[in-house]
């Protein structure tokens, strides 16, 4: 189990994944918005969306848990 | 899938992408619609900080332009100014801005003003912090709510 966190302080911009969803190593799994630019969240292994913990328009700080993968 | 980083449209043309020594000039004379007091930022008639900011900002917009691909532009994050010398209704300048630091899509530039006449008096110094985004998708975002920070 792999636990995808946030690097910044960010607005949560498109959620790209979902619960269930069946992601490679490099899968975009939801893009942030900082700084006006748009930040990709991407996973960092192959397996399954076992969560999601994050909604567009949300913001999340630094550490936030953002997915898990299994 | 989205790929990281700035994207260009189907389409769009690949531009080289800016490097580090990019640099480029503006030249502007005072005007009355320059000064602080137009500006709004003062009540004295001589250039307005907030113009010599775009100044700036327009010579580091100036100094990438040729590079960026088709689709691409640059938006201000952050700016440092020091306005040393004041400028009367009249004087020409010239602002120089380099580009000397890349991380990503985040781009700094160095820039100078000094009189045009090619005296060595500086008139104002500092840096701007641009990022690189797709003009679009900047624009798309950029129409969504404001999100309550707390």
């Amino acid at each position: 189990m792999t636990e995808v966190r946030a690097e910044m302080v960010a607005n949560v911009w498109k959620v790209v994944a979902a619960a269930g969803d069946t992601v490679a190593d490099g899968d975009t799994l939801v893009i942030l918005e900082s700084m006006k630019m748009e930040i990709p969240v991407l996973a960092e292994g192959a397996g399954t969306v076992a969560r999601l913990a994050v909604a567009e328009g949300d913001v999340i700080q630094e550490g936030d848990l953002i997915a898990v993968i299994e | 899938m989205t790929p990281p980083g700035p994207t260009a449209g189907p389409g769009d043309t690949t531009g080289p992408g800016p490097e580090l020594g990019d640099r480029a000039e503006v030249r502007a004379t005072v005007t009355q619609a320059d000064t602080a007091l137009a500006a709004g930022s003062g009540d004295v008639p001589v250039l307005a900080t907030p113009r010599l900011l775009a100044l700036a900002e327009a010579a580091a917009v100036a100094a990438i332009a040729p590079r960026l691909a088709a689709g691409q532009t640059s938006v201000g994050i952050a700016a440092r100014l020091e306005h040393r010398r004041a400028s009367p209704v009249g004087a020409e300048l010239e602002v120089e801005a380099e580009l000397t630091q890349m991380d990503g899509q985040r781009l700094v530039f160095m820039f100078i003003a000094r009189p045009a006449d090619g005296s060595d008096q500086v008139i104002g110094a500092g840096t701007i912090e641009r990022v690189l985004v797709d003009r679009e998708r900047f624009l798309a975002r950029a129409q969504t709510p404001v999100v309550d920070l707390g």
